[in-house]
């Protein structure tokens, strides 16, 4: 029960106003869920691999713990900062990514993992995460972004959205919906050896596309099969390294709207969050059909 | 003229601004509109109105006279339940534009969303491109044109009304079928599209209801009804069971009747009051010395509901009863200070005259629902659910779609009429606060808005409520009563009222809610010393409808949605309904209402209280495992409650 936002800047010189489009963007759809905000940025100039983690009770124990576990693995600690509810942590690291993912995922509540993603979420309105963690002032490619009215699930920094696709670095999603055959997919993910943080839904869709990518499917391809295997309805973006998706439900009763110029696409649950793009400008948009999918890449 | 910037100021000014402008007679230009919602909201004035640029979610909703012209696009709902009036939008309309349309003209030059013109009952909707699927779903009446291509299942369930397409039709939905037209319809049509300027110079093809799927064929045999008790007789096979069985060899479908669940549930009844009985002589003053007069209704600075005492009176809708019985229940209701509900189905002047306070109702169909009664009411309400059929829409016998009935409906008359089970434009919480903000633009904030909603996942739905800024709740259990469902609902969906009020209460404790949101509590409440047990247990009212139409003269056959109610209660037949002597019936109702007051009252002091929200759950204890298993309340299965008896020993 949410907004969802994305933009993709098809020549990334424009993409030094990333943090502060998808803050106007959030901010324009904020009446659809106050309770939390998130962000999925893809920027330049990380040094080696950065993960973020939420470190809400006792913080020393889990940046402690974070340290012990990160040499455990073989990865060299290159800066940390602590920021808003969060812990920023940049590395050296060149193994495999899942097995690292789940044992960073014991040791702390581990948010992201990505060459060029860092996801920045967290109870508050995109004004707030703005303010905390100067979202708008960050520049980059591409990024997605949420606010949530939580329903079932709880509300904390971690339920919030976008929610990383565990496993896999530099792909994230964020979701308006309800996926109804939840248990069941949950359940067969679980058997082939992925975990759950949350029962948030939304996370399921992460995991999902995750699973068809580690099996060398193509992400086009992923989100076709998205559309017949999620029951429900739900509209949600998925970002990777290279770009932003879509996939749509076929009852088509979560919105979604969407315009596309020379510079750049923008994707958002309402129209209103488009316009904070330009304001004083009536957009040429459209509404992607009902069980379609798209993606854009570089 | 007068313009007005949006980038300046905001929607709720803006639109208090126009309807400032429009009192003068004053045209409006909005400007930086930036697909904005609600704009225009509740407009009721002839003036024109430019929107320079693309609008949000239902522009022009709840309006009548004004001519709007949006240059750009607009979002889901342009037009809703528009009086009369035109809107012509430049761009695209997004999903159901038109949605309950009520009259008037919506010309939309791109293309139209899915479900447009979905529970329209009059007026025209015309697309000059293609529309998405599901055009016309359960459409009541009016007429949308298409000169585009149509998506799939077009015309899906609806009732009346017609769809004219000049492009390709994709499918035709269930129950719809193409049918003739005449000379006279097409040159009225282009006509119509003359009047906007559209050119057109292809053939429509015309889609109307096939009428195979809206009708209930054989008829349930109407047998003499055996006491809902018998249910739960001892025995397995017992005569109510076979009656059932012999009912279905007949009709070969689910059955229908009224009332409330015939199933023994934990209940009241197991819940007794921790009371001195000697107390309750000392108490019989209470009437005066107790402060049982209470607001609901200013959580966000609306003007409050005023009651007398913590009682409504259940919502109830005019087309399962009759008009003579919902003037007697609000005529009761002023007499007893408290507050009439209208159901859904429309407000009666007759009623809104006789209550002195009217919540006034909105379901899916949004039958009656428009915005001169929005402004006439001192409530309003969103219909989500309610507990004797959770998530099912409603039934009403084309014997009861009476010409009176359909007019105030604004649906024709003679129907087999069934309302949606969920609202056109709330699929989830983000798109409800959307809706609950248009009601309260169209209304200028000034009146509370509550939810009714049905036992179900009410931890969850609960919390849903709270945020999206509800002033109260009207909850209601599965023992709530019902003017027509089908009985396995009726019996079998749903949790008790018990476990309903403690998940509510649960719920809103988990995301520290406070008491903020007040929770009106139905479904089974039969007295006063049942109003006094939910109370302690944390509602700040109840509601009832079955007691309140027992006190007023039906004697529980629970065959409401038959229409031949012999004391003329739930009936629009006249016959009937002549037997029905409202100012009898309404003084007797009134009376009823004062032995509530007074058990209240006087349970309330007998507890040792001055004020009824002192009630609190020390007051209480469990009298089944089941009861305390639900409640949390200490289970004393010894404790005698003696409570009700002595009361009425006093009395
Ligand atoms: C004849 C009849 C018509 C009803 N119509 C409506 C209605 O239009 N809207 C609504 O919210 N509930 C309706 N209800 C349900 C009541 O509002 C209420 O939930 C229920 O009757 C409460 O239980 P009680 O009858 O045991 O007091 C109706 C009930 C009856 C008996």
């Amino acid at each position: 029960m949410c907004g969802i936002a994305g933009i993709f800047f098809k020549k990334s010189e424009t993409g030094g106003a990333l943090g502060r489009s998808l803050v106007n963007m959030l901010d324009g759809c904020q009446h659809r869920g106050l309770d939390s905000t998130g962000f999925a940025l893809y920027e330049n100039g990380f040094k080696g691999l950065r993960l973020r983690f939420i470190i809400d009770e006792d913080a020393e124990a889990a940046v402690a713990r974070i340290k012990t576990v990160l040499a455990e693995q073989g990865a060299k600690l290159l800066s940390e900062k602590r920021e808003g509810a969060s812990l920023v942590v940049e590395v050296e690291y060149d193994g495999e990514i899942r097995p690292f993912a789940y044992a960073m995922e014991h040791a702390a509540k581990l948010v992201s993992i990505g060459s060029s993603l860092d996801i920045i979420k967290d109870v508050g309105t995109a004004r707030d995460l703005d303010r905390i963690y100067g979202v708008g002032a960050i520049s980059g490619s591409h990024g997605v972004g949420h606010v949530r009215l939580a329903t079932e699930s709880e509300v904390k920094p971690e339920a919030a959205h976008p929610f990383w696709a565990t496993g896999f670095s530099d792909v994230a999603i964020v979701h308006n919906g309800q996926i109804t055959n939840y248990w069941k997919m949950r359940r067969r993910l679980e058997a082939r050896g992925f975990e759950f943080r949350t029962d948030n839904d939304s996370e399921l869709i992460a995991v999902y596309l995750a699973d068809k990518l580690a099996q060398g499917e193509t992400l086009e391809l992923a989100l076709e099969q998205s559309v017949d295997d999620l029951d429900g309805v739900f509209s949600f973006l998925v970002s990777t390294k290279e770009g932003i998706g879509f996939a749509k439900d076929r009852l088509a009763a979560k919105p979604m709207v969407m315009f596309e110029d020379d510079d750049l696409v923008a994707i958002a649950s309402e129209e209103v969050s488009l316009n904070r793009l330009f304001p004083g400008q009536p957009l040429t948009t459209a509404e992607p059909a009902p069980g379609t999918f798209r993606t854009w890449s570089r | 003229m007068v313009t007005l910037d949006l980038a300046q100021i905001s929607v709720r000014d803006a639109n208090e601004a126009m309807r400032a402008a429009a009192a003068r007679g004053e045209n409006i230009e909005l400007l930086n509109p930036d697909a904005r919602h609600h704009l225009g909201v509740g407009l009721v004035a002839p003036v024109k109105v430019t929107i320079r640029g693309s609008a949000g979610y239902f522009c022009a909703g709840l309006s009548h006279g004004a001519r709007f012209e949006i240059e750009s696009n607009v979002g889901w709902g342009v037009g809703d339940s528009l009086y009369d009036g035109s809107i012509v939008v430049g761009g695209n309309a997004s999903a159901i534009a038109g949605v309950a349309l009520r009259g008037g003209e919506i010309v939309v030059k791109g293309n139209i969303g899915s479900r447009a013109g979905q529970v329209m009952k009059a007026g025209t909707l015309l697309c000059c491109g293609n529309a998405s699927f599901l055009a016309g779903y359960m459409m009541y009446g009016g007429r949308i044109v298409i000169l585009g291509d149509s998506g799939e299942r077009v015309g899906e369930d609806m009732s009346a009304g017609a769809i004219y397409v000049g492009g390709k039709v994709q499918s035709l939905g269930s129950d719809a079928r193409l049918a003739e037209m005449t000379p006279e319809e097409d040159a009225d049509i282009h006509a119509f599209l003359r009047k906007y300027g559209v050119a057109f110079d292809g053939v429509f093809q015309k889609i109307v209801n096939a009428g195979n799927k809206l009708r209930y064929g054989v008829n349930e045999p109407v047998s003499r009804p055996l006491p809902y008790t018998v249910a739960e007789g001892g025995t397995y096979w017992n005569a109510k069971v076979a009656e059932d069985i012999h009912a279905k060899a007949l009709i070969g479908r689910y059955r229908l009747r009224g009332y409330g669940a015939a199933k023994a549930v934990p209940h009241f009844n197991d819940i007794a009051l921790r009371l001195d009985p000697a107390r309750i002589r000392a108490a019989s003053d209470a009437l005066a010395s107790v402060n049982l007069k209470t607001k609901i209704g200013d959580r966000n600075g609306a003007k409050p509901l005023e009651l007398s005492m913590p009682v409504l009176i259940a919502p109830m809708s005019y087309g399962a009863l009759s008009k003579s019985t919902k003037i007697a229940l609000a005529r009761a209701s002023k007499l007893a200070g408290i507050v009439e509900n209208t159901g859904e189905g429309g407000m009666l002047p007759e009623q809104r005259a006789e209550a002195g306070q009217l919540i006034y109702q909105c379901l899916s169909g949004r039958l009656g629902w428009n915005i001169h009664d929005m402004l006439r009411a001192d409530a309003l309400e969103i219909y989500i659910s309610q507990g004797a059929k959770p998530g099912l829409g409603g039934q009403l016998m084309a014997k009861k779609v009476t010409a009176q009935l359909a007019a105030v409906r604004g649906i024709p008359e003679g129907i087999d009429l069934r309302s949606p089970s969920r609202h056109p434009d709330i699929m989830g919480a983000d798109d409800l606060v959307i809706k609950v903000e248009e009601f309260r633009e169209a209304t200028a904030y000034s009146k509370p808005i509550s939810i009714k909603m049905g036992a179900g996942r009410v931890r969850d739905d609960i919390k849903i409520a709270y945020k999206d800024g509800f002033d109260f709740v009207q909850l209601d259990g599965l023992q709530g009563s019902t003017g027509a469902a089908s009985t396995e609902v009726l019996e079998n969906v749903g949790i008790p009222t018990l476990a309903a009020l403690q998940e509510a209460l649960d719920g809103l404790r988990e995301i520290d809610a406070g008491t903020d949101m007040p929770i009106v509590l139905m479904g089974g409440i039969k007295d006063g010393v049942d109003a006094v047990k939910a109370l302690a247990l944390g509602a700040s009212a109840v509601a009832m409808g079955t007691a309140a139409l027992i006190a007023g003269g039906c004697i529980s056959c629970m065959q409401c949605h038959v229409g031949n109610c012999v004391v003329g209660i739930a009936t629009q037949d006249p016959e009937h309904e002549a037997r029905y002597e409202i100012e009898l019936q309404a003084k007797a109702i009134a009376r009823f209402l004062e032995s509530v007051r007074w058990q209240i009252a006087t349970l309330t002091k007998a507890l040792g209280h001055s004020d009824f929200r002192q009630l609190s759950r020390a007051d209480l204890v469990a009298l089944t495992p089941e009861a305390a298993a639900i409640t949390g309340l200490p289970y004393e299965p010894d404790y005698h409650p003696e409570a009700e008896e002595l009361l009425t020993e006093v009395a």
